[in-house]
């Protein structure tokens, strides 16, 4: 099964999904307490809604905002606030929080009920309205790490019709495989949650896009399409393998063959794009009335002791994760939320995991050099940046510009495109943290435009 | 475990590639026409390639002491130099001279600019020019190669090439190690200005591709040439953007010559298997730091570099125009970069 659709650019790192692919989904138990950072989405951060002493049950609100774009958070486990303020978070460093104790003797049987749907799943009995409020009160967001909240994503715009669902099945980060797991083992909840979604945005086609090194989940999600009798208006895509085709703007030009315009969005040419895992989630908050509570993380890398992808409530803190994942068996160079090609390194094992965390990688050092004659040099103009950055950027420009400090040069050769998939710092032979600057270059130009009068 | 974890911008992994593995793939896709240069010109090569290989890292390291900067010795691009350097020295230069050279190349040609990365110019193309300014005599005096010594006279070489026996008239001496000659390419610059028959630079190009003949001490051999250019080609060391472009555009334009007038100008072959055009396309115009970034780029500077040699090589008073042409491009590589800007694919952002 080899995939024809693909995007320019891109790169082949090695996969090191062997680790964890044939692991099945394991339920974690509730850890003493949680951590629910209150701003785990884009947009507006909640505001508490519980205070300190509080009881919380189970699937309670503990934070929530009145703006559109926004999402509530959701205690996972019943227990008593312990705490409401500043905890360490993987993205923002720092930000509201709040702390839950968990009650050792409440009963603890939050599980995933893929079981509950069936092929004959039916989502005509849903209003599309129902959904999109469903996706709201369950605090749904995007799942693949972007976190864009979902309720806004299905909302249609009568100005900017979307005709497409793209589904993201793609998982093109290295050592990552919670969503393959979940397409493989909760097929029929991904479909439903895929249907509901197309019902909400009111989409006439549907295409779920699938890497193919993933042959088993294609196989997979090929026959629940089949069986729910829907499959003329879904068609799975076949994608070629290769580093960044989960991401949103090169997933629309394999599957569509356009590219959405630099600086919008995919709706602006009528596309939307859901994760699987967004999808599983949807189905569940809909039907069963579940919040999203938790999720499918594949805690992963060579220096942890049981690799595998295990269902776990937000807020759990990294440094419990590691515990009930039987430790760390090697010396770690570096702990990653997410994966290693865009993955945030974190220093602090109290950082808890978000909705958006799909992946916790404990890197060594082996994996993390490369070569072993590399020393960073000096750029030697060889180009191949250029050649695999998948929006067509000169990233050695941009990022020269921004470590001599002309941002109106970085500008120039549009830094703000750049989409920071970390494609032009791993070929780089000089080793040179092409990503790393411009990332720092965008923050830059994002805090010089906020401080100019309006 | 956990006390050794360390925090920095994603990504986490590296490709296995570094600049010293690309500088090493260069000096491993050398080695054929390193070999068929000791072959052809015995000790005399070994020796100059030893000798411009040390002088490059000697003045590297040297420049580096006195610019107090770290030693950059390690990304082995002064070696490379040097290498490719003495691969484009006639065999009989004496070692002073390319010690000059060698020390011309890194100090002047490179570190003065701020070392790797931020030269203009080829480094060993401006060595080379600067021995062929100060130096004409010597760095156009071409042996002939040690197997094609007195041995052979009146063999089938020698008829082969009458016009090179009555050049070369040859003392019957059993200490004669080597002889000079014209190399093909003067013969093909003596048909032009009708001063012999084209027949006799056309004869060359057998003897060209193995390397039986006059010339620098790397582009003898085209065969051994192809060779490294195409293990370049397949780890990926370089694109094919470069070489193609050259040796496209080269090829087309002696053809256009030869198809009009080939009593006077030689065959195309014969300018891709004589002189640098090989070791050029290949080896020299892909130096990645004096070439441009981008794809399109590349094919522009590579169309120059062949479009000017054959320029030279058939209307201009050298016989060969490779060096020239690579350093004129490099001068024009960051207006083709400014030129060849790249847009996204998205397109260019509103607002």
């Amino acid at each position: 099964m080899k995939g024809g659709l693909t995007f320019p650019g891109g790169v082949h790192p090695p996969e090191y999904k062997d680790l964890t692919e044939d692991c099945p989904i394991q339920v974690v138990p509730a850890p003493s307490q949680v951590v629910l950072p209150l701003s785990q989405h884009i947009g507006t951060p909640c505001r508490p809604t519980v205070a300190k002493g509080d009881t919380v049950q189970a699937g309670q609100v503990v934070g929530d905002a009145d703006a559109f774009v926004s999402a509530p958070v959701h205690s996972p486990v019943a227990g008593k606030v312990k705490a409401v303020g500043l905890a360490p978070h993987a993205v923002l460093g720092r930000c509201q929080a709040v702390t839950i104790e968990t009650d050792p003797n409440a009963p603890d049987d939050k599980a995933p009920s893929p079981q509950r749907f069936g092929a004959d799943f039916n989502p005509e009995t849903y209003a599309p309205e129902q959904i999109r409020q469903a996706a709201r009160a369950a605090g749904l967001v995007g799942m693949g790490g972007a976190g864009f909240p979902t309720r806004v994503k299905l909302e249609p715009n009568p100005e900017q019709p979307k005709k497409v669902l793209i589904v993201n099945g793609c998982e093109c980060e290295p050592f990552i495989t919670c969503d393959y797991r979940l397409m493989l083992e909760w097929t029929d909840q991904v479909i439903a949650g895929v249907r509901l979604a197309a019902r909400a945005a009111e989409v006439e086609r549907i295409k779920i896009g699938i890497e193919d090194n993933k042959p088993q989940a294609i196989e997979a999600v090929r026959r629940a399409v089949e069986t729910c009798g829907m499959d003329e208006r879904i068609e799975v895509c076949v994608l070629r393998t290769k580093y960044p085709q989960g991401s949103e703007r090169q997933l629309i030009r394999a599957v569509l063959g356009r590219h959405v315009p630099s600086g919008q969005i995919p709706p602006a040419i009528g596309v939307l794009v859901m994760n699987v895992a967004t999808c599983a989630a949807l189905a569940e908050a809909v039907v069963l009335g579940a919040p999203l509570t938790h999720r499918v993380v594949t805690v992963t890398g060579p220096a942890i002791g049981a690799p595998g992808n295990y269902y776990v409530p937000v807020g759990m803190t990294v440094g419990d994760l590691i515990e009930h994942c039987g430790g760390l068996t090697e010396r770690s160079a570096r702990v990653v939320l997410g994966g290693p090609m865009m993955g945030l390194a974190i220093a602090d094992m109290t950082t808890p995991i978000t909705k958006t965390t799909g992946a916790i990688t404990f890197l060594v050092d082996r994996v993390v050099r490369g070569d072993r004659l590399a020393r960073p040099t000096p750029c030697i103009r060889c180009g191949r940046c250029l050649a695999v950055c998948p929006e067509g950027l000169n990233p050695t420009k941009i990022a020269h510009a921004v470590m001599y400090e002309k941002p109106d040069l970085a500008e120039q050769y549009y830094m703000n495109v750049c989409m920071e998939c970390g494609s032009c710092s791993f070929v780089c032979p000089a080793h040179i943290e092409l990503t790393g600057y411009i990332k720092t270059g965008k923050i830059l130009h994002a805090r010089a435009k906020k401080r100019m009068p309006p | 475990m956990l006390s050794r974890i360390k925090v920095g911008p994603a990504p986490h992994i590296k490709a296995a590639y570094s600049t010293r593995r690309i500088m090493l793939d260069v000096m491993i896709a050398l080695v054929p026409a390193i070999a068929m240069s000791v072959v052809y010109f015995r000790v005399r090569a070994a020796v100059l390639i030893t000798v411009c290989v040390l002088a490059c890292a000697a003045t590297e390291w040297l420049c580096n002491r006195i610019r107090r900067r770290p030693d950059s010795l390690h990304d082995g691009s002064a070696m490379l130099t040097g290498l490719i350097l003495a691969l484009s020295l006639p065999p009989a230069l004496p070692v002073w001279a390319a010690v000059l050279g060698s020390a011309f190349a890194i100090a002047i040609g490179k570190m003065v600019f701020g070392g790797l990365g931020s030269n203009i110019f080829n480094p060993a193309m401006a060595g080379r020019l600067f021995l062929t300014a100060s130096f004409g005599t010597l760095m156009t005096t071409w042996t002939v190669p040690g197997t094609l010594g007195p041995v052979q006279t009146g063999s089938d070489q020698m008829a082969q090439m009458p016009a090179v026996a009555a050049a070369n008239t040859l003392p019957n001496s059993p200490e004669l190690q080597a002889v000079t000659q014209a190399t093909p390419l003067a013969w093909s610059k003596e048909a032009i200005k009708g001063k012999s028959p084209v027949d006799t630079a056309n004869r060359m190009i057998r003897p060209a591709l193995v390397g039986q003949v006059g010339g620098c001490l790397g582009e003898t051999s085209a065969l051994a040439l192809l060779v490294g250019g195409v293990y370049l080609l397949i780890r990926r060391t370089i694109t094919f953007h470069i070489p193609l472009a050259v040796l496209g555009s080269a090829l087309l334009c002696a053809a256009i010559g030869w198809l009009l007038k080939p009593e006077a100008y030689a065959s195309p072959l014969l300018h891709l298997a004589g002189g640098g055009l090989l070791l050029g396309a290949f080896f020299i115009a892909t130096d990645p730091v004096t070439a441009p970034l981008s794809h399109r780029g590349m094919v522009l500077f590579g169309v120059g570099v062949g479009v000017l040699t054959m320029l030279i090589r058939m209307v201009g008073e050298y016989p060969e125009g490779v060096m020239f042409a690579v350093f004129l491009m490099n001068a024009v590589t960051p207006l083709i970069d400014r030129l060849c800007r790249v847009t996204p694919f998205g397109g260019v952002p509103r607002g």
